[in-house]
């Protein structure tokens, strides 16, 4: 049989490595937006940047727990390898996870950041040092996040893209569907927050803002999608092979009907079917809560799926022909 | 004139392969493979309906790749080639991230649970290191595999890559396999 090298702590590691730099983005592109040089959205900024760093954070810990020798994963950082997409992406999601911590202390409101540091002793005097409001820098910390963001949401597609052993991967489209779908999931995931944020209901512009987003990276990835098909069934035969795989093979029900339709067509459906009358009629944009939630909810599911196809699918695929008949 | 510069390789002539599997053994005891891993196998090949039957026998192992991709993406350098060819993993330095196993286009590699670390064939370098052949080519009952250094114009491997011909498994991946399979 052939084994599963990488498994379902890879697919949750490169789902929340996505989701990370898919909040930041959207919380850093918020904190942007001014009308009159007010910010507008500055309750999702906010939000934003509160739940940005955790993912990735949790992610990573993951990722570390799924090595053999857990232990030894400072020897990551012992080493520069330029041509090993690990060995650069571990780099950059460090430093992106420092500046999203870095972006999350920025946003704290003043009692908060007193209320952490009250919990810190206080003979700690070099750690009491850092209790300094910096709320000045969210858009100087934003900007330097925003390419560490992309850069994150893009590795994790390279990871697998720059992998010429295995021709489900081995196109330069997967980083770029692992990028929107990572984008898209982020304006999801901060939606889906807000929605469920009570004690400050989120407002219709917020949610239309955020729908707009994801429509917007939903119909990119769409558009990475349908190429990445189109694109292997024009290429050599082992990519054509390949995709046998999501084209009646064992990962066809979960890529079409889960992933494309539920987690992709449906979303984009629902979201487009509520902005539409507020762009081209004029109506006043609605916003019913569930529909919202229901998108929301299945952009995540599907931005999952995708890192689980591609994760299981792409491992089965191979240029060598007995690895494929195991 | 002392030959300097060093390429190792294998011939395999699979047609004289009779899956007797005495090689994956001798790798088995040499290397003291966990149970449930192996460094070598045999593979096969069905083909047709009884009567018209046939079977081939395809040794495989590790292909010491001119141009391995397991050590371009090994994040750490704990996969490493010597100057002579044979791609080697450094124990101490394998984060056990298995990078490698997904970037190998032939599944060569293995996870060591117990040391949490990736394993493979070595050409049983420190055989070769004194002098010797790999275990695999010295237990062949049917000399199925021939070692040899590239290099060196008097071995046998050089005759037989320059009289016979032969095919080297799946090209096409930029690897540059060094595992020649007689036709």
């Amino acid at each position: 049989m052939h084994e599963f090298n990488w498994g379902l702590l890879i697919v949750v590691y490169l789902f929340l490595g996505g989701l990370s730099a898919g909040l930041f983005f959207a919380a850093g592109l918020a904190n942007y937006l001014t009308v009159d040089d007010k910010p507008v959205y500055a309750k999702v900024a906010r939000m934003g940047a509160l739940l940005a760093p955790w993912p990735v954070a949790i992610g990573s810990g993951l990722l570390i727990l799924d090595l053999g020798n857990w232990y030894r994963f400072y020897k990551l950082f012992l080493h520069f390898r330029w041509q090993s997409p690990m060995s650069i992406g571990s780099y950059l999601l460090t430093i992106f996870t420092l500046i999203a911590f870095v972006y999350l202390f920025a946003w704290l409101k003043e009692d908060e950041r007193k209320w952490i540091f009250s919990k810190i002793p206080a003979t700690w005097k070099q750690v009491h040092r850092l209790n300094v409001d910096i709320s000045s820098w969210r858009e100087k910390i934003a900007m330097v996040g925003f390419p560490f963001s992309i850069g994150v949401g893009i590795y994790t597609g390279v990871l697998l893209g720059a992998v010429s052993a295995r021709p489900f991967w081995n196109t330069n489209l997967v980083a770029q569907m692992f990028l929107f779908s990572a984008l898209s999931s982020g304006s999801a995931a901060l939606l889906l927050a807000m929605l469920l944020d009570r004690k400050n209901p989120i407002e219709k512009h917020e949610t239309k803002f955020l729908v707009t987003l994801d429509v917007v990276f939903i119909s990119l990835e769409l558009f990475i999608i349908l190429p990445y098909i189109i694109h292997g069934q024009l290429s050599s035969q082992a990519v054509k092979d390949a995709l046998t795989l999501i084209l009646g093979g064992p990962y066809t029900v979960v890529f079409w009907v889960f992933f494309l339709f539920l987690g992709l067509l449906v979303p984009l459906a629902i979201e487009v079917y509520e902005l539409f009358p507020s762009i081209f009629k004029g109506h006043e944009f609605h916003g019913s809560r569930r529909m919202a939630l229901t998108a929301a909810g299945l952009v995540l599911f599907g931005g999952f799926l995708l890192r689980y196809i591609f994760v299981y699918a792409g491992q089965v695929s191979s240029f060598h022909r007995m690895g494929m008949l195991r | 004139m002392a030959i300097k510069k060093k390429r190792y390789a294998l011939v395999i002539d699979s047609r004289k392969c009779i899956n007797c599997k005495a090689c994956v053994v001798a790798c088995k005891a040499e290397n003291k493979v966990p149970v449930g891993n192996f460094r070598n196998r045999i593979n096969e090949e069905r083909k047709g309906e009884y009567p018209k039957l046939s079977i081939n026998f395809e040794p495989e192992q590790c292909h010491h790749c001119a141009d391995p991709s397991c050590v371009r993406v090994c994040p750490t350098g704990a996969s490493w080639q010597r100057k002579d060819g044979i791609v080697l993993v450094n124990y101490d330095e394998c984060i056990g991230c298995r990078y490698c196993m997904v970037a190998c286009p032939y599944d060569a590699r293995y996870f060591n649970e117990e040391e949490g670390v990736v394993d493979k064939c070595t050409f049983c370098s420190h055989r070769v290191d004194k002098g010797d052949i790999p275990a695999c080519v010295e237990t062949c009952p049917s000399k199925v595999r021939v070692f040899g250094d590239l290099e060196d114009p008097t071995a046998r491997i050089h005759e037989l890559l320059s009289t016979r011909r032969y095919r080297v498994k799946e090209p096409q991946t930029g690897n540059g396999p060094q595992l020649y399979y007689l036709l």
